[in-house]
């Protein structure tokens, strides 16, 4: 290489991977914090021990019960949010006009409002209702914050759709129902998994709103998370960041394998 | 005919509600409430104004803020354009190494930088044992601390939306000036560059305001003592109980979010960029 090729091309390649490296080594630190063998946050000093791990799973030590209740509303939470994004998706693309534009602004909003307006707007609107600390008020907010995600899912889904098959439908003598659920919900499929699978995702990982909406009742994982941060004592806190980064680079990969096989079938 | 536009219509009923209901009345409340405690009037913006604690959580979150955009900017561009002239081998890795931290929980990282950077983490510790350094540097719980787990947590989203935005550029057009005699910088700076200017905007816009309002890392790695806008909120709605101060600083944030993007939505190429996402 010639010294100019060498400042020009190879030295921003360089600074990108380091980049790259930037932002994903330091997220492995987890890895050996958990593995430590004393009962506070450090590196392995006299060999390594499951132990933290075998304390997520100790009933008593609240993990699990956290991670029972965060999958749990999650599953609710996209249930709800992919009916509701379903539907008004679907309805949005068949009617078109104002009404529906209007309300999928205000829809996509979470994701540009800062959540901690929504949290303030959520304290009063939840204490007035006494939904506070309670299954049915974490679930709702979930929705609310998920829509948007199930939503854009399923607007990508129908943009590939064609409309002269709803038009070949109609003429044909179906009906309302019938147009939206042997039609048009067939097609989009994909999106409404992706939608499902994103709303799963945000309530799993949600924690600016829930912070002010429970209490004692209703501890989802992330809240758990956050209070264990601030106590930054427990090297349990470390084996669970590790378990999630590992359920994370599974789905990854698994995602990456079945596009792989999708791609080969094509050709 | 009209029967099956009022069906599709009815179909979006039940979400229009949940975001009326749920979504906008909380919000519009916030506002009204800003205005009328403890009583009616413009009482609270004018304490807001003088209220010099308030004055420097401001100062602090635009600082932040803004090293933050342009850290994030900078060094998402650099990744960006280096993703797209990968083989597809080294771009589907180096895509992995963007989308664990895409995904991974945002508390797993607050998590991670404080176990390195704290003054027994892993970093003072490894230059204490070599010999680099003899106290241990302070390098969490304070502005360094935010911003670098502020451009860690944005970095992915940057990335890929410059990505996008990059993939999508005609590459005949570098074909042409190259063919006509250009250098590969002067192909940087007079085609890619500006050619990518709509995508570098969306990403400053996006990083700008998520910064302004964000709550969980400046939370866990300023730990009180860099406190920003969304911290100073929590504080007032938890542990004081000030909901004059809580709701009107939430209003003005609003407020300031909306002027910024209804600001840059009036620019049309960044709301071709901005409706259009291509799909991978």
């Amino acid at each position: 290489m010639k010294p100019r090729r060498i400042i020009e091309v190879g030295l921003p390649r360089l600074l990108a991977w380091c980049l790259l490296g930037f932002l994903f080594v330091p997220i492995l630190v987890v890895i050996p914090v958990a593995l430590t063998d004393r009962d506070y946050l450090s590196l392995p000093q006299d060999g390594m021990s499951m132990q933290h791990f075998a304390a997520l799973a100790d009933w008593s030590k609240g993990w699990l019960p956290s991670m029972l209740t965060s999958a749990g509303i999650a599953l609710a939470c996209a249930a709800i949010a992919t009916v509701l994004g379903v539907a008004f998706a679907v309805g949005a693309w068949a009617a078109g006009g104002w009404w529906p534009s209007l309300m999928r602004i205000l829809l996509l909003s979470p994701m540009i409002v800062p959540p901690i307006i929504y949290a303030v707007g959520m304290v009063k609107l939840w204490a007035r209702l006494s939904l506070l600390d309670s299954y049915t008020g974490v679930i709702l907010v979930h929705v609310v914050l998920a829509l948007p995600l199930t939503v854009l899912a399923i607007g990508a889904s129908l943009s590939n759709l064609d409309q002269r098959l709803v038009q070949a439908a109609r003429s044909l003598g179906a009906r309302p129902m019938t147009v939206f659920g042997k039609v048009i919900l067939p097609n989009i499929v994909p999106g409404v998994a992706a939608g499902a699978l994103l709303a799963f995702v945000s309530s799993w990982d949600e924690i600016t709103v829930t912070l002010f909406i429970t209490g004692r009742a209703v501890v989802t994982l992330p809240r758990r998370i956050w209070t264990s941060i601030q106590d930054a004592v427990d090297p349990a806190l470390a084996a669970i960041a590790t378990v999630l980064l590992v359920i994370t680079v599974l789905a990854l990969v698994a995602r990456a394998l079945v596009e792989q096989r999708q791609r080969q079938r094509k050709f | 005919m009209r029967n099956f536009k009022t069906t599709a219509l009815l179909l979006t009923v039940p979400a229009s509600l949940v975001a009326i209901g749920l979504y906008a009345a909380p919000i519009l409340q916030v506002l009204a409430l800003s205005l009328t405690e403890p009583k009616f009037g413009l009482a609270n913006y004018q304490s807001l104004f003088a209220n010099a604690a308030v004055g420097r959580v401001v100062m602090t979150t635009l600082k932040v803020s803004v090293m933050t955009t342009v850290l994030t900017v900078l060094a998402s561009y650099i990744v960006a354009f280096a993703i797209i002239h990968m083989s597809a081998g080294w771009r589907r890795i180096s895509l992995f190494l963007v989308l664990v931290p895409f995904w991974i929980s945002v508390l797993v990282r607050a998590f991670s930088w404080i176990t390195i950077l704290r003054r027994r983490g892993v970093l003072n510790s490894t230059l204490m044992d070599t010999g680099v350094i003899s106290t241990p540097l302070d390098l969490v719980y304070n502005l360094f601390g935010v911003t670098i787990g502020m451009v860690h947590y944005m970095m992915p989203f940057a990335i890929l939306l410059l990505y996008a935005n990059l993939s999508d550029i005609d590459r005949r057009i570098m074909q042409a000036a190259r063919s006509l005699g250009a250098r590969p910088a002067t192909i940087f700076w007079r085609v890619w560059l500006p050619l990518s200017l709509p995508g570098i905007a969306l990403a400053t816009l996006f990083v700008f305001v998520f910064s302004l309002g964000f709550l969980v890392t400046p939370a866990l790695l300023g730990a009180g003592k860099t406190l920003m806008i969304a911290e100073y909120i929590s504080v007032q709605i938890s542990s004081t109980s000030r909901w004059d101060l809580a709701t009107s600083l939430s209003t003005m944030l609003l407020l300031v979010v909306g002027i910024i993007v209804f600001a840059a939505m009036r620019s049309p190429a960044l709301r071709a960029a901005f409706v259009a996402r291509p799909q991978q």
